[in-house]
């Protein structure tokens, strides 16, 4: 359950290491518990230099793909999981968890408890969901409320200190790094009854529940016989109840209108107390027919202090919320380029922004356009081989809107055009970028009288929605 | 030296930190445990700097204290600095509690015999148990929080040393009852219940009375170890490696406890389960896993207790909870789960392995966990990677691999689409959207964009990944192998560069696909004859795709290349290719173009290789061949090629000394005639081909010896006595100095010394030709009495055994009896090449142990080799 050490790095494409070992932090008492389970395939935890090596190297994160390197790139060198075996020395040191998000890598090695080899299965290992956890924890630490450079210094400075609270020995306490220092300063107040460990303190003063309900949708339009369109919906719920006692109770409801479509794949927050068996069963995998479970949706849960997710699920509305129309064809050195979109009339038309972006990947900068719009503007980004068709709040009257134009591309340079894998030659792709205020694609809605609180006081109850939309 | 400064200090741990090794051998390395552990007192540094410094030895007390006793002294100073801290509230006493149990811990310093042991459990114990622990320790506000820290500190003392904590479980029992932090105390009696249910039964000790007892016990008095010394070297699992999997390994002692026991441990089981949920997530599934190990020894204890917990953990997609799960399916199986809850338990995880508010990392988790679902009733063999029987097609089709996927949840899902095709084999197919189309179009794509002109590497990598993972999962289906082979084929059309990539998936796949895929790629090579950068690629590929027999075509695109070889380099890879070819022994028209590259090629290295590959061809015998030409032993010299491969064929065509590898003896003499044979039994200790034994004799004794010539020995199989005609100029024993050349079963030629073979005076005895019958008395009297007067005339007294003279006659001499009168006199004649003889009349005498023998010869040499033989008869007897 315990991990032997956890790195931070920062990946730095360019210089000669390509990365820096931002944060380490070692556990020598689950070392020695490695030394007597591994026994003869026992291998210990090498210095940051090494390990920063070693593991950028078999990531891929290293600048020098040139050549085929066996160790590597060998066809049988596959990687199925975020887990993975560095070579340190003539040794491998496995099993390392790592992944790699926003630039920046998180790695840690989880105590087996057992010997090395055979290698056991990864399912077998307890530290292998503890470390994953851990690392999640540090990034949504790292991350949350961050916006620069500056910001990061100062965080990566609390971290040591942080894991002394949420992971003294190795053994990680606490998921939520920040909740752990609360917890200290809070765990004065001696309570009668129990307190749950991931809740830091009391809430004093005015109750208040707010919900907020998101949805994406992801959405692909191919206009092809053989691939099928898709669409789906993402929804996420976030709740913060602000109410007073150690464990209120609160139960949120989410409803459909008639002929909404149902939730599916509804993921919750360990903190919901039980769930119906038809909101556990109801996923997308059976696809939608009228004898599917339509809500309403009951969450009780205790709530903790901060702001939560609720609740995750997906949906398939019938229709996607704006058909695309894209048309490409290249006549020597130009490109003729065609857009149609039109607004399904069951969409709120009432944009908090709407714009298309045009990228075209694997050219030169834009040399020359020339462009017809029937609404909105187009924004030209030459160097970086980029348009932006700017919509704004609303579609006119007849829900459609059409753009045409001729594009000339000068020579391609490398470093600054953009390289995509998959839009080769005739292959490319329009994406949508909007976001509605107070809908849901989906129609789900938290009802605020349906909010049950078993609580002191009489809260207020407020709930929002907000619908984004990310098309292709 | 007096205290650093902050500023010291800092720039002294960022040294350590960037290479603690480095610095521990440097010349501050030695002081810095101590000057820690001093600072650590020092009025001048800010509790800050303070805490640094005991992170520090929280994280290198190995490398700080690297010996028992230096460990003990850090432990003390450690706990004397907690003590001397002013009764006011420090940030330093957490820090110092973990700082002194992790010195204890892992400098092997925790026992009974430990000064600082013994001063840390009992100030734990009583911080952990909320107690007034003295005003050393800071107002009774700060002891609050240091409870769930002295909690933590007990937990990874049990987990270091098991058993430490079996005697105060109704301690911490109770102690869960009242108002005690929830989570720690959860964890630790959980770790230590599970601990004691390990080593009791070797303990002896009763569960019963661990759990009922009063929380008196070890309040004050002396810390009990009994069952950490009992328990210690076994260390146990916390979270068991996989429980199914482990039950030999782990053997847990099967308990039977008593109906009261049992009531009792439900009771703590239960009480922990009940307030779980008050756990952090993580913790919750620590506890579980540790709570399904600490169950699943005790026989007859039903798991029941568990499914309460188990819908509300369904629900979440928490990566540890969900695991935790997994991990009471595998260690109680349908005992815990009908086939209905695991058919939902598959769901829920299908579901969330591909849940788009779900990271990537939690997603290919998931996916492994879906191949190695710890099925109710498995039907593939244990440890491999497989789809669960209730994963059908539909519960898959949102787990189907597209071009847009990351490349490693594209490769884990490409995994379970090869296994949802092995297993649809036999079902109908020609739908559309049937798993082999898509498996199809996916292949295609990828190839598609490995073929992309100077793209990344990794896009070339995980096309050929996903090659070698269907071929390794479909090998039978030629439906899936004939596609992949033609599209394999226009990738290398498209992109020679990719060589590499195709050899190391020749070299990887099984029989099904690299036989097709060879040839077509060879037809593709020797069809495209290139230049440049392709053609080193060309080469590069001929190299592993050549077929042995030298097809015209192939030579012809060499002789073709040999024009566009300019540089060394590429040179060495044409070589390398008319190497390939040598060693499947050549053919005709190989011989012609090393001829011509013998002439043409502008390096001097590559004229010189063509040559003396040429030579071989002309010279060597095919199998000797592809010995010499095989995988070369010495390692890569960086001087010119030509030496490095000279190393390899000297290993391969020179003689080399070696052991003997087959037993020489002389076996039984049968005293014939008219020549002297020795007989020679053989013994191999390893098969050996045309083995030559040449023989040598000191000292010219006897003629040149001829050589023995053997086809073939094996070990295990009767082999025939050799025969070695000997020709002695003198009468004489001697050493035969034995040599054997050979061939071994890899066709290298090796020699070695046998040891040498002793020819005794007896082996060199022939018989007379016999007389006609009657006139034996007579030939033998005029024999007798030609040795005289030139010759020698001596009496020997010739010891008899109990067996007496007739069986020492028929033993040892009876081809060369002349004349017999049985029992008691016989006169004996024998021959010594080359022209000696050895006459011996033995009479019986009257004494029993002995036989008196008068002896002549002709050869006065003889005299002393008969004495000795006489005298040696009896002793071999």
């Amino acid at each position: 359950m315990a991990q032997r050490a956890v790195w931070l790095i920062r990946h730095e494409p360019g210089t000669p290491l390509c990365g820096t070992v931002r944060f380490s932090r070692r556990y020598p008492t689950v070392e020695n518990r490695a030394k007597v389970f591994n026994g003869a395939s026992y291998v210990p935890i090498p210095e940051d230099g090494p390990f920063l090596k070693a593991l950028l190297f078999e990531l891929r994160l290293l600048d020098d793909d040139k050549d085929f390197m066996e160790c590597r790139d060998s066809c049988t060198h596959i990687n199925k999981t975020s887990i993975y075996g560095l070579s340190i020395g003539n040794e491998e040191l496995w099993p390392v968890v790592a992944f790699l998000k926003n630039g920046m890598v998180y790695a840690s090695v989880p105590l087996v408890e057992q010997t090395l080899s055979p290698r056991p299965s990864l399912i077998s290992i307890s530290g292998i969901s503890q470390g994953l956890e851990l690392l999640f924890g540090i990034q949504d630490f790292l991350y949350s409320s961050q916006k620069n450079d500056t910001e990061l210094n100062t965080k990566l400075s609390q971290l040591p200190n942080l894991l002394l609270q949420a992971c003294p020995f190795g053994t990680l306490l606490d998921t939520n790094l920040q909740n752990s220092v609360d917890n200290n300063n809070f765990a004065s107040v001696s309570q009668p009854q129990k307190q749950p460990a991931w809740k830091a303190g009391t809430y004093k003063g005015k109750p208040q529940v707010s919900i907020s309900i998101t949805e994406k949708v992801k959405s692909m339009q191919y206009d092809k016989q053989d691939i099928a369109d898709t669409w789906q919906v993402v929804g996420a719920v976030t709740c913060k109840c602000d109410l007073e006692g150690i464990m209120p109770n609160v139960t949120i409801s989410l409803s459909l209108p008639t002929n909404g479509s149902p939730l599916q794949d509804i993921l919750v927050h360990p903190c919901v107390t039980s769930l119906d068996s038809a909101i556990l069963t109801s996923s997308s995998i059976d696809g939608v027919d009228d004898s599917a479970f339509s809500g309403p949706y009951k969450f009780p849960f205790s709530p903790p202090l901060e702001s939560f997710s609720l609740c995750y699920y997906t949906s398939q509305v019938p229709v996607p919320p704006i058909l695309g129309f894209y048309q490409m064809k290249e006549e020597e050195v130009q490109l003729k380029i065609k857009v149609n979109l039109k607004l399904h009339e069951s969409v709120k038309n009432n944009f908090e922004f709407c714009e298309a972006h045009i990228p075209f990947y694997n050219r030169g900068p834009i040399t020359q356009l020339e462009y017809k719009v029937s609404f909105g503007q187009l924004e030209v980004f030459r160097e970086k081989s980029l348009l932006i068709w700017i919509i704004g709040q609303k579609f006119p009257k007849s829900m459609e809107i059409s753009l045409s134009g001729t594009v000339t591309f000068g020579a391609k340079s490398h470093d600054k055009q953009p390289f995509d894998q998959i839009c080769i030659g005739d292959t490319a792709y329009v994406k949508l970028h909007f976001s509605i205020l107070d809908y849901t694609l989906t129609g789900c809605y938290a009802d605020q009288h349906s909010v049950q609180v078993f609580a002191s006081g009489k809260p207020k109850i407020s709930a929002r929605k907000l619908y984004r939309f990310k098309q292709t | 030296m007096g205290p650093l400064s902050r500023e010291a200090w800092a720039q002294r741990l960022g040294a350590f930190r960037a290479s603690p090794s480095a610095f521990m051998a440097g010349a501050d390395g030695e002081d810095l445990g101590r000057d820690l552990l001093s600072d650590l007192r020092s009025e001048k540094l800010s509790e800050q700097t303070k805490v640094s410094l005991l992170a520090l030895s929280l994280e290198y007390p190995a490398q700080l204290w690297p010996d028992v006793p230096a460990a003990e002294a850090a432990a003390t100073s450690l706990l004397d600095t907690m003590v001397l801290l002013p009764p006011r509230p420090s940030a330093l006493r957490r820090p110092l509690l973990l700082a002194a149990t992790t010195v204890l811990a892992s400098g092997g310093v925790l026992g009974p015999t430990s000064g600082a042991s013994c001063r840390l459990l009992p100030l734990l114990l009583g911080l952990a148990s909320g107690r007034d622990v003295g005003r050393g320790f800071g107002p009774i506000s700060e002891q609050r929080p240091l409870q769930a820290t002295a909690c933590e500190c007990l937990r990874e003392l049990e987990s270091c040393k098991p058993g430490l904590l079996g005697g105060i479980l109704g301690l911490l029992r109770s102690l869960l009852g009242q108002e005690g932090p929830i989570q720690p105390l959860s964890l630790l009696l959980a770790l230590a219940l599970r601990n004691t249910l390990v080593v009791q039964p070797r303990s002896g000790a009763s569960l019963q009375g661990l759990l009922m007892a009063g929380v008196s016990s070890t309040g004050s008095g002396p810390w009990d170890w009994t069952l950490a010394e009992k328990g210690h070297s076994h260390l146990q699992p916390q979270a068991p490696c996989w429980p199914a999997a482990e039950e030999g390994a782990c053997a847990l002692a099967v308990l039977e406890p008593s109906p009261e026991e049992v009531r009792e441990l439900r009771a703590a089981v239960a009480q922990l389960l009940d307030t779980s949920y008050l756990l952090t997530p993580v913790a919750q599934a620590q506890l579980l896993w540790l709570l399904g190990w600490a169950l699943r020894g005790l026989q007859g204890q039903t798991p029941a207790l568990f499914k309460p917990q188990l819908v509300r953990l369904l629900g979440t997609a928490q990566l540890t909870l969900l695991h935790a799960v997994l991990a009471l399916k595998a260690a109680f199986g349908e005992a815990l789960f009908t086939a209905q809850d695991e058919a939902l338990l598959l769901r829920r995880l299908t579901l969330a392995a591909q849940h788009p508010a779900l990271p990537l990392p939690t997603h290919l988790f998931y996916l492994h966990c879906l191949l190695s679902f710890p099925e109710n009733c498995p039907l593939g063999p244990e440890g491999e990677e497989a789809a669960p029987l209730l994963l059908g097609p539909q519960l898959c089709r949102g787990l189907m691999p597209s071009l847009l996927h990351d490349p490693m949840v594209l490769l884990s899902r490409l995994h379970l689409l090869c296994l949802l095709c092995a297993e649809d084999e036999e079902e109908e197919k020609g739908q559309v959207q049937n798993p082999q189309w898509y498996l199809e179009e996916l292949l295609a794509g990828l190839q598609q964009r490995a073929a992309l002109d100077g793209g990344p590497r990794v896009l070339a990598t995980l096309c050929f990944q996903a090659s070698y993972l269907v071929a390794s999962c479909l090998a039978r289906q030629p439906m899936i192998l004939t596609p992949l082979i033609q599209g394999l084929t226009q990738l290398y059309r498209a992109r020679p560069v990719l060589a590499p990539h195709f050899v190391d998936l020749l070299d990887r796949v099984g029989p099904e696909l690299e036989e097709p895929l060879r040839v077509v790629l060879q037809q593709e090579v020797v069809s495209r004859p290139g230049r440049d950068e392709a053609l080193r690629w060309h080469l590069q590929m001929l190299a592993k795709v050549a077929e042995r027999d030298a097809q015209s075509a192939t030579l012809s695109f060499l002789q073709a290349a040999a024009a566009h070889c300019a540089n060394w380099g590429l040179q060495q890879t044409l070589l390398r290719v008319c190497r390939v070819l040598l060693r499947g022994g050549g053919g005709p028209g190989l011989a012609d173009l090393l001829q011509v590259l013998a002439r043409q090629l502008e390096d001097p290295d590559g004229r010189d290789h063509a040559r003396l590959y040429y030579i071989l061809l002309a010279h060597l015998a095919g199998p000797k061949l592809g010995v010499a030409l095989g995988p070369s032993l010495a390692a890569p010299a960086l001087t010119s090629s030509l030496v490095a491969e000279n190393q390899s064929f000297a290993a391969a065509l020179i003689v080399q000394e070696a052991p003997a590898p087959i037993r020489l003896s002389v076996g039984p003499q049968k005293a014939t005639g008219p020549l002297l044979v020795l007989q020679l039994q053989v013994e191999a200790l390893e098969p050996v081909y045309s083995l030559e034994l040449r023989f040598r004799v000191e000292g010219q004794l006897y003629a040149p010896l001829e050589a023995v010539h053997v086809p073939c020995l094996c070990p295990g199989r009767p082999a025939h006595p050799l025969f070695l005609p000997l020709q002695p100029r003198r009468p004489a024993p001697a050493q035969l100095e034995v040599r054997a050349l050979y061939t071994t079963p890899t066709g290298i030629t090796c020699h070695a010394h046998l040891p040498p073979l002793p020819v005794n005076f007896a082996d060199l005895f022939l018989p007379f030709p016999q007389p006609p019958e009657g006139a034996q008395p007579g030939f033998f009297e005029g024999l007798w009495d030609s040795c005289l007067p030139k010759g020698a005339e001596s009496r020997v007294w010739c010891p008899l055994g109990p067996q007496g003279l007739e069986a020492l006659v028929s033993r040892h001499l009876e081809p060369f009896v002349m004349v017999a009168q049985p029992p008691t006199s016989y006169h004996i004649a024998i021959r010594l090449p080359p022209n000696s003889m050895l006459l011996l009349r033995l009479q019986a005498a009257q004494v029993d142990d002995g036989v008196p023998v008068a002896l002549r010869t002709n050869d006065w040499a003889v005299l002393p080799l008969a004495g000795d033989y006489l005298r040696g008869l009896s002793v071999t007897e």
